[in-house]
């Protein structure tokens, strides 16, 4: 290959040129020395490698996080606004939507409207499921109570936290928290458990409530109604927040259906008119026609309804005619309902931000949000005649209560953290940030390193005594408080997040270059006195072309192994700064910051999840980097791998 | 050898100038208008008064916030005077308020906590002692465990023993302070309720002597422990290389030709020549110690410096964080300077005279 070839070739050959030589050996040499089989230097330290169990075991966990966390946002992207307080702290594990078998084929109801669900099979049994330890109270749900699993139970009902549940000899059993009244006397402590008759007044009789009488029991957020055969709605619990309007259901006798919304209640009457909205719920009372407002009446205009559902926000009422009306905030689509296909619904249920309705002929429509594939109705579901919808799943059964289908959230497979935040989603994409982190602040300071090293081993003298200098304040630097007045600086001067995190990546590399600019300069100093740089420099080659393209590939071993075990380096200052809440800001993950407030006691022993995972994942990272570049410093040395 | 000592201090000094302006310059990026922050709990009354501006212009002037950089460089260390104040600010009304002195670092003068409302010295001073107290205990711990723990993996090499504390330090090494702070709570703390999970002291009590210094130890326990745990890693892989490296050196082979005991060889020959890299490191890292406390006191909300480095910079206290800074900075160029003549001292080879 003359000379001339040579000098056309780009960077990036040149720099394949030194890998493809290290790793492969050139072609040239085996027709020369024939005889034997050579082994190129680069062939050895790779067979040598991969001869070792645990450094080949670090490497496969290493590609298989890289590829997770790099590809995996693709695939799990996070809305960093994102906050859903009735799924926090829920625990880990895909049994949201996973009914008991038990109850399998005999289903009576299924509700919930927070973590856990409530279920009641026909021969009078509750089962809990989902995640129930609710908060930090203490409190976990599947420990349903003694007298509600000896009894024979009519009607179970799931609130936010609290649970409630009647049995056929008419008590009423309430267990989950109780502070604001959601059952037990009136914001009480005391542990009745069923329902004192201060709150139920007039239907209670010696404490027991006639069975025969009720139609439904529904529960809401931190409220519970209880609606009777002739008309009658008892609505109990936290009006403050639950159920703002109740005062409008205790003169009512013809009450159908009572359903709560996150703060109001909505009631269908026999005669087919609804009731929504009252003192703190007028928000329903108003409809948004495109841009006309209008009064929920006049769009009603006389028709009749049928079905009443509600969501978090708002309330769908369907009418005689088919029409389905959503009224309230629609912040996920509630609103756009979809196209029956010229059939009409015949019922409609809510979960937290979406509704499921079936038709005439049971086909089953989901709409509203579809963040938690919640709807999407199954393709090959047949027709069902009931749905039961919990707060973000939707359970298909027969007439005779036998489960066809569920689709919506399974659970969260890492639990989610004191936002409702799913934690998988957050530490692929933490881990995202964290290497880039990592890489980039590498990459700068390798960079930095290597000129440095370069031109100081290599020249020598006072240019030497210079960059010697240079390198040697850089290194009295103290580290980490450096980096955290800089970033707090940065904090100060109301850059844009992403320019921040970039900053943040120089400035790690800026203060982090000095040891390899040592390293390759030592290695310079020795290759300098080589035969081949004296050839080179009779050959008339120039001096910085003898630095960087005959003496650095001879030292590039080197330097990749100081590069992979800076790079765990570069990683754990990284979420140290995130940690101490100086590298990258909340809600942005990282496998750092994921960690802030988690040094409490009650987070590390009730959710250890949201530490445990984050906190897995970044030390198993960074023991992978450090045993692969030990390994290859190990390879490469000929000599401490003969000590073996 | 005199003559080199002096040659590295004067060095030293001359980074420590470099650093300490560079620190300054930093400082200097962060918008802070200590004038305006003075005079705001007063702003309204002021104003009515009418003497709002007269005001801030002296204290702008005291502060000598209009000055060049280098100016208020030399004043932060106690190179030059400050300002003298004029009435209204303005030096031609020639109603002089008060005089302009030396107020500097080399005066004694380390700035003052705003958010305090004390000198620096005078907050940092309690905190500094738990520091000190913490790291030199941790210290002397870590040594005492690192040393025997890497002359025996590096005598028994590439034993099974050897393999299993390989496989512990690398994990050890590899996981940050803070994610082991976590698991020691959760094993100690709440797991088996042994240790506190943080604090100073038991809340509420009022203990005195004796009891007062174990009650400190309890408190202090599990933060020693993990720093202890963190740096056995490191220490230990570099004890046991540098016993390797002392252990192939001919002079071993000739003891043990010569048919010295095993004991003889490894503890007076390989120790001596291992102990040079050895020192340089403990003495290193026993100055990286005081920024690493920096995690571990804020995990267990211990009264040290590096705790009030961190409240200081999230309440933008900017003069304790500069003083601390220096404080940092100090350390770590007289780390440097004990390293070099160290080395100088412990092996005769190195022609530090030069």
């Amino acid at each position: 290959m003359s000379n001339n070839n040579k000098k056309k070739k780009g960077f990036f050959s040149t720099v394949g040129g030194w890998f493809r030589r290290m790793f492969v050996g050139t072609k040239a040499d085996i027709d020369v020395l024939a005889v034997e089989a050579i082994v190129s230097p680069g062939k050895q330290i790779v067979k040598n490698f991969f001869s070792r169990k645990l450094a080949v075991c670090a490497l496969v966990v290493l590609v298989a996080m890289f590829l997770l966390v790099f590809i995996g946002p693709y695939f799990m992207p996070i809305d960093l606004e994102y906050i859903n307080n009735s799924q926090k702290n829920a625990s880990p594990g895909l049994n949201m939507m996973k009914v008991p078998s038990d109850m399998k084929d005999q289903i009576a109801s299924i509700s919930s409207k927070g973590t856990f669900t409530v279920g009641l099979s026909k021969d009078g049994t509750v089962y809990v499921w989902g995640s129930t330890l609710y908060d930090s109270t203490g409190i976990d749900f599947k420990n349903i109570p003694e007298a509600v699993v000896n009894s024979n139970i009519k009607f179970a009902a799931a609130g936010k936290d609290h649970a409630i549940a009647i049995a056929d000899d008419g008590k009423i059993y309430g267990w989950g928290v109780k502070e604001h009244g959601q059952y037990g006397a009136e914001s009480s402590m005391s542990e009745i458990e069923f329902m004192a008759p201060i709150l139920l007044g007039d239907i209670l009789e010696n404490e027991t409530i006639d069975v025969s009488n009720v139609k439904s029991l529904e529960c809401g957020n931190q409220v519970s109604a209880i609606v009777t055969n002739d008309g009658k709605a008892y609505i109990w619990g936290n009006y403050m927040t639950g159920a703002k309007n109740q005062k409008e259901f205790k003169k009512l006798d013809n009450v159908d259906k009572v359903v709560f919304t996150n703060k109001t209640a909505a009631g269908l009457l026999k005669d087919g008119t609804v009731v929504v909205g009252g003192s703190g719920a007028s928000a329903f009372e108003s409809f948004d026609l495109n841009g006309t407002i209008l009064t929920l009446e006049e769009v009603i205009n006389g028709r009749k309804a049928i079905d009443i559902a509600a969501t978090d926000d708002n309330i769908a009422i369907l009418l005689e005619d088919g029409e389905v009306l959503v009224t309230g905030n629609s912040l996920n689509g509630e609103n756009s309902v979809p196209d029956f296909g010229g059939e009409k619904l015949v019922k409609i249920n809510g979960g937290a931000i979406h509704y499921t309705g079936i038709t005439e002929s049971g086909k089953v429509y989901s709409w509203g949000s579809d963040l938690f594939k919640q709807s999407q109705v199954p393709e090959d579901l047949g027709s069902v005649d009931n749905v039961f919808v919990g707060t973000y799943q939707n359970y298909a059964v027969t007439e005779n209560g036998e489960l066809v289908d569920t689709w919506g959230l399974k659970g969260y497979l890492f639990g989610t953290d004191n936002f409702g935040r799913d934690v998988l989603a957050r530490v692929i994409n933490g881990g995202k940030m964290t290497m880039t982190i990592g890489a980039v602040a590498v990459i700068v300071s390798s960079i930095l390193g290597i000129i440095i090293g370069c031109i100081s081993g290599y020249f020598g003298g006072w240019v030497d005594m210079i960059l010697m200098r240079v390198t040697e304040i850089f290194s009295s630097i103290p580290f980490l408080p450096f980096a955290l007045i800089l970033s707090a600086v940065l904090r100060t001067r109301s850059v844009a997040e992403d320019t921040r995190i970039f900053m943040i990546m120089v400035i790690l590399g800026l203060l982090s270059w000095t040891g390899l600019a040592r390293l390759v300069r030592a290695q310079v100093l020795a290759e300098r006195e080589k035969e081949f740089v004296l050839a080179a420099k009779s050959m008339g080659v120039k001096e910085s072309k003898i630095a960087f393209k005959h003496i650095l590939p001879n030292i590039i071993s080197v330097i990749l192994v100081t590069m992979t075990l800076d790079f765990a380096t570069c990683m754990l200052t990284e979420s140290s700064l995130s940690y101490l809440g100086f590298g990258v800001q909340l809600p942005r993950p990282t496998w750092g910051n994921m960690l802030d407030g988690c040094n409490d006691s009650k987070v590390i022993q009730i959710f250890w999840w949201r530490w445990l995972f984050p906190a897995l994942f970044l030390g198993i990272a960074t023991i992978c980097i450090n045993i692969v570049g030990d390994t290859l410093r190990d390879v490469m040395d000929p000599k401490s791998s003969a000590e073996r | 050898m005199v003559k080199y000592i002096l040659k590295r201090i004067a060095y030293m000094l001359l980074v420590l100038v470099i650093l300490s302006f560079l620190m300054y310059v930093i400082y200097d990026l962060i918008p802070n208008d200590l004038a305006r922050q003075d005079l705001e709990p007063q702003k309204q009354d002021l104003i009515k008064q009418g003497t709002y501006e007269e005001r801030y212009a002296e204290l702008r002037l005291k502060y000598g916030q209009d000055d060049p950089l280098v100016v208020r460089y030399l004043r932060w260390i106690g190179l030059a005077k400050t300002n003298d104040v004029y009435k209204g600010g303005n030096p031609s009304s020639g109603i002089l308020l008060s005089e302009g002195k030396y107020d500097g670092i080399l005066q004694g003068n380390l700035g003052y906590s705003r958010v305090k409302g004390l000198e620096a010295v005078d907050y940092i001073r309690e905190p500094m002692a738990n520091t000190i107290k913490l790291n030199v205990f941790t210290t002397v711990f870590t040594l005492a465990l690192t040393i025997p723990l890497g002359i025996f993996c590096a005598v028994k090499r590439g034993s099974k023993r050897d393999t299993a504390v390989q496989m512990v330090t690398i994990v050890g090494y590899s996981i940050p302070v803070f994610i082991t702070a976590i698991l020691f709570i959760w094993l100690f703390a709440v797991v088996f309720p042994i240790f506190p999970v943080s604090g100073m002291k038991t809340p509420g009590s009022d203990y005195v002597g004796m009891r007062a210094f174990l009650d400190k130890l309890y408190y202090m326990a599990l933060p020693s422990i993990v720093m202890i745990f963190t740096s056995l890693g490191g220490m230990t892989r570099y004890v046991r290389a540098s016993m390797i490296e002392a252990l192939s050196m001919d002079c071993i082979r000739t003891a043990r030709a010569k048919g010295l005991r095993e004991k003889v060889v490894i503890y007076s020959h390989a120790w001596r020549n291992a102990l040079i890299p050895i020192m340089t490191l403990v003495i290193g890292w026993f100055l990286s110690v005081f920024s690493g406390s920096i995690m571990v006191e804020n995990i267990f909300g211990l009264n040290g410096v590096g705790r009030v480095y961190i409240q200081s910079l999230t309440q933008s206290d900017f003069e304790v964080v500069l003083a601390l800074q220096m404080f940092y900075v100090s350390i770590s160029l007289v780390g440097n300077l004990i390293i070099d003549l160290a080395y100088g001292f412990a092996d005769p080879r190195i022609r530090v005279d030069r």
